[in-house]
């Protein structure tokens, strides 16, 4: 459900944009970070179900995954997802894909065991692209 | 003619929809730690609640988060098609980041608290609210300033200090970054200005000068009280909301008009000159 909640977000911020500059929607692309735990297609068809009747019905709707890259402050190592979720318990991976930064408060570094992560890509949803026909 | 816009946060979007269903907001501010901003926080959102009204606590402090413990609420924040819908207590919706990292460290960068904020903003499904109370870290760091810019239009303070030089001095420079922030200080309150079983021995707090020196309301005065204490030792709100503290709270939210205020305000008003 919390990704119904985004994409409706998502619609909703697109369908503003087109009001404020006017023109319309040719394109728009969304990146799922990997963190973010959400299945590719399933964003896609709810992204193609809710934009049905709106102005955004003809546009190419785009849906990319970016993979985590996570930087260790600590020890400056670089890390994936799956490294740093591996150990995790259920629970602790669900309360991570809400709010991604809780990794520090459940997962260590595998090089230097400490937990002062920063989330360079892969963080959470987000709209790359918008392309307008004005 | 084509146009790309790239990098959009469309939780902006997100998070003015959400605002736009509540009347006020207030930012329980200091910029020392250890004032009691936290207790001053939870203890209003209960007593607001108890006066009948709508209202949402929002716990921002994200290295030491502490509403969910004064609250004595252990469950997570429930989902539905409309966002996280924050569990109530003592007829308060409380979101804290303590309901999601039970009780773990949490040891966030400065971006990081940026990017935790904007999340439980975007995604908290308060509905609609007569007030939602804002429990702000110490410091003018990221966290104050992400409020400021996402909450400012709608956004008062009232900021907590202690009858001390020391917290005054920190206090100050809140206050300053607060008002060339253009958000409105309602008042200043002071802390553990006397001791409950004792009662008051001054005339003039260090506090009154402050909000004197800012041209802003001087709340009043709140005691030290070990009662307040014991209660929240006890995770226990109904006990707090008896104690001397809340009384006094009480008393002093009422004799500054806040709630009666509220009261006539209608959705999307401007925040309280």
């Amino acid at each position: 459900m919390h990704e119904l909640t985004l994409v409706e977000g998502i619609i909703s911020y697109i369908l503003d944009i087109v009001h404020e500059k006017g023109g319309h929607v040719v394109s728009f692309k969304v990146v799922i970070g990997e963190f973010a735990q959400f299945d590719k297609n399933l964003i896609k068809d709810l992204l193609l179900e809710l934009v049905k009747g709106t102005e955004l019905e003809n546009s190419k709707v785009m849906v990319e995954i970016e993979k985590a890259v996570v930087t260790c402050l600590c020890c400056n190592s670089k890390w994936g997802m799956d490294e740093l979720l591996k150990p995790l318990n259920n629970d602790q991976r669900e309360m991570i894909h809400f709010l991604p930064e809780l990794l520090n408060s459940f997962s260590r570094c595998p090089n230097c065991g400490k937990s002062c992560f920063e989330i360079e890509k892969g963080r959470s949803v987000r709209v790359a692209e918008v392309k307008l026909n004005v | 003619m084509y146009k790309s816009y790239t990098s959009l946060d469309f939780r902006e979007g997100m998070i003015k929809k959400r605002l736009e269903r509540i009347k006020k907001i207030i930012l329980i501010t200091s910029g020392k730690g250890g004032v009691g901003k936290s207790t001053v926080a939870a203890t209003m959102a209960a007593l607001t609640a108890k006066e009948g009204m709508s209202v949402g606590l929002l716990d921002t402090d994200v290295h030491g988060p502490s509403s969910a413990f004064i609250f004595g609420i252990r469950s997570l924040p429930k989902e539905d098609r409309h966002g996280l819908l924050p569990p109530i207590s003592n007829g308060v919706k409380v979101m804290s980041l303590d309901l999601f990292a039970t009780g773990k460290p949490i040891p966030v960068s400065g971006k990081g608290a940026r990017q935790i904020i904007k999340e439980l903003l975007a995604l908290t499904e308060w509905g609609n609210l007569d007030f939602l109370i804002v429990d702000t870290p110490p410091g003018t760091g990221d966290v104050l300033l992400t409020l400021i810019n996402v909450l400012g239009k709608k956004a008062f303070s009232i900021v907590v200090t202690l009858p001390t030089s020391l917290s005054i001095s920190v206090v100050r420079r809140t206050i300053e970054l607060l008002l060339t922030s253009q958000i409105p200080i309602f008042g200043v309150l002071e802390n553990m200005s006397y001791r409950a079983d004792v009662g008051k021995s001054h005339s003039q707090s260090r506090g009154e000068l402050l909000a004197l020196e800012f041209g802003v309301k001087f709340l009043g005065e709140l005691p030290i009280d070990y009662k307040a204490s014991e209660a929240i030792d006890a995770r226990d709100m109904p006990s707090l909301l008896k104690t001397d503290f809340a009384k006094t709270l009480l008393t002093l939210l009422e004799k500054s008009k806040l709630f009666n205020y509220n009261k006539t305000q209608k959705l999307n008003d401007g925040p309280i000159q």
